[in-house]
């Protein structure tokens, strides 16, 4: 098998593209970077219909969901229908992505504080539009250079 | 689609449609079809432009114009329609109208609510696709007026920048971003309802997979509001010759109203934006338009904007 990198991008279904953009490049403060089958030639090829998002260094790709998809219920902030995506931002950052929550009258749980043996400091969790469960994190660890891994003497 | 208000809300002054130019075969027949069907009759003033071309008027100073073409573009499998208001009776009218002429009318479903009952399409003589709207308010008196009207795009990312950030447009229904629209196109697929041509269509999902199977999909369309009238955009499901890009003036042809003023500043901002145009041209006095820029939108598809003539005396 071979060595696995690292993730290079996810993908989430939406059942409102317009929608999704506006909570991910309005709220979030994504760019959106790609749409697909916008164009005829998409059309001819059969592409899905969706557009990808860069939100911090993440590649993040946003499809129409062609079937209506389980929605959880409207009060419930936190938990993973199949997958919850989190992201990083400066502790110093955190407080802004709270207000900004708000001021776009988003919703959210938290701030819920992470055992403090681990690496994430604390976490907010929300969801999209769709009901995609969402979580940004701020982490203990952030200043921490890491070293690259040892050259291991396998010769 | 939504009733856009008459408001004024743009600094190119629009307020609508002005005109639209369709191809005919045969002026005269198709002249006697759009008299018959709607009430539409020919405009005492004659169309600037082209001695050949017939215009109809329809309510509210806008005009259909008929002009003779030797060979048809074929529209029939797009999305591109042109629909009129009208009252009930006028309604009444013209299915009558086409009932004595054998003519096929379609109760095609729509997507925006206000449209989903009175269904109501049919072909002209020449194959371009009218749609009527029951309006409430469409008098009885006045001629059916241009509702609204829409064409077809390869990039329909880049027409919605251009309509908006160019002419000012404002987005107001999209279908085909949502996935209520796929439950529908499933339905259309499944035989369940039926949708004007354009609007769904079969892909093949992942044209380099083996054994694709064929799925039921939305075309991609944005209406607009373009100042108290309703212009559409349809992703195109087919590769489709555009004019040659030497080509500003042609038909067929989508006419905006546009103040005077706001036809300068329009003309300015295209050039600014390095568009072909041509005009502002001026009109012969006593013609139902002042004068006109031609230009070409993204699509190719030919567009228009007209100031008013003085109300005539």
């Amino acid at each position: 098998m071979a060595e696995v990198e690292t993730l290079s991008h996810s993908g989430i279904c939406v059942h409102d593209l317009k929608e999704a953009e506006q909570f991910y490049c309005g709220v979030l403060g994504a760019r959106l970077q790609g749409a697909v089958n916008f164009y005829t030639e998409d059309t001819l090829n059969g592409r899905s219909v969706h557009q990808a998002y860069s939100l911090g260094d993440f590649l993040f790709a946003v499809a129409l969901a062609p079937d209506f998809m389980p929605m959880p219920a409207g009060d419930q902030l936190k938990g993973a229908m199949g997958i919850r995506h989190a992201f990083t931002v400066r502790k110093a950052e955190f407080e802004k992505v709270l207000a900004g929550l708000s001021r776009n009258g988003v919703p959210f749980e938290g701030p819920v504080d992470q055992p403090e043996a681990g690496p994430f400091g604390q976490s907010v969790y929300f969801k999209d539009p769709s009901g995609n469960f969402l979580e940004i994190v701020w982490r203990r660890d952030e200043d921490v250079a890491y070293a690259e891994p040892p050259e291991l003497d396998v010769g | 689609m939504p009733d856009a208000g008459g408001s004024q809300d743009n600094d190119l002054g629009l307020s609508g449609l002005s005109h639209l130019v369709i191809q005919v075969s045969d002026v005269a027949r198709a002249a006697a079809f759009y008299s018959d069907v709607l009430g539409l009759e020919a405009s005492a003033a004659s169309w600037p432009g082209s001695a050949e071309a017939l215009a109809l008027a329809s309510g509210g100073g806008q005009h259909l114009v008929l002009s003779p073409a030797a060979e048809l573009t074929d529209l029939r499998e797009t999305g591109v329609h042109h629909a009129f208001a009208v009252s009930p009776a006028q309604r009444e009218k013209a299915a009558a109208a086409l009932a004595a002429r054998d003519a096929e009318v379609f109760d095609y479903a729509e997507d925006p609510p206000d449209e989903a009952k009175d269904r109501f399409y049919f072909l002209d003589l020449d194959g371009n696709r009218i749609q009527l709207v029951t309006r409430p308010r469409a008098g009885a008196d006045d001629a059916p007026r241009l509702d609204h009207t829409a064409v077809q795009v390869a990039d329909i990312l880049w027409a919605e920048r251009f309509y908006t950030e160019v002419l000012g447009f404002t987005p107001v229904h999209r279908v085909g971003w949502n996935t209520a629209d796929y439950a529908r196109a499933q339905l259309w697929a499944d035989g369940k309802e039926d949708m004007a041509p354009g609007t769904r269509r079969l892909d093949k999902r992942y044209s380099s997979i083996v054994n694709r199977r064929m799925v039921p999909r939305v075309n991609m369309q944005v209406y607009f509001a373009c100042g108290g009238g309703v212009f559409g955009v349809y992703l195109a499901n087919r590769h489709f010759q555009e004019p040659p890009e030497e080509a500003v003036l042609g038909v067929p042809r989508t006419a905006f109203r546009v103040t005077e003023d706001g036809l300068a500043r329009a003309r300015e901002r295209l050039e600014a934006a390095g568009w072909r145009l041509e005009g502002p041209v001026a009109h012969a006095a006593g013609r139902p338009i002042a004068a006109s820029l031609y230009l070409r939108d993204p699509g190719g598809n030919f567009i228009e904007l007209a100031t008013a003539a003085e109300a005539a005396p």
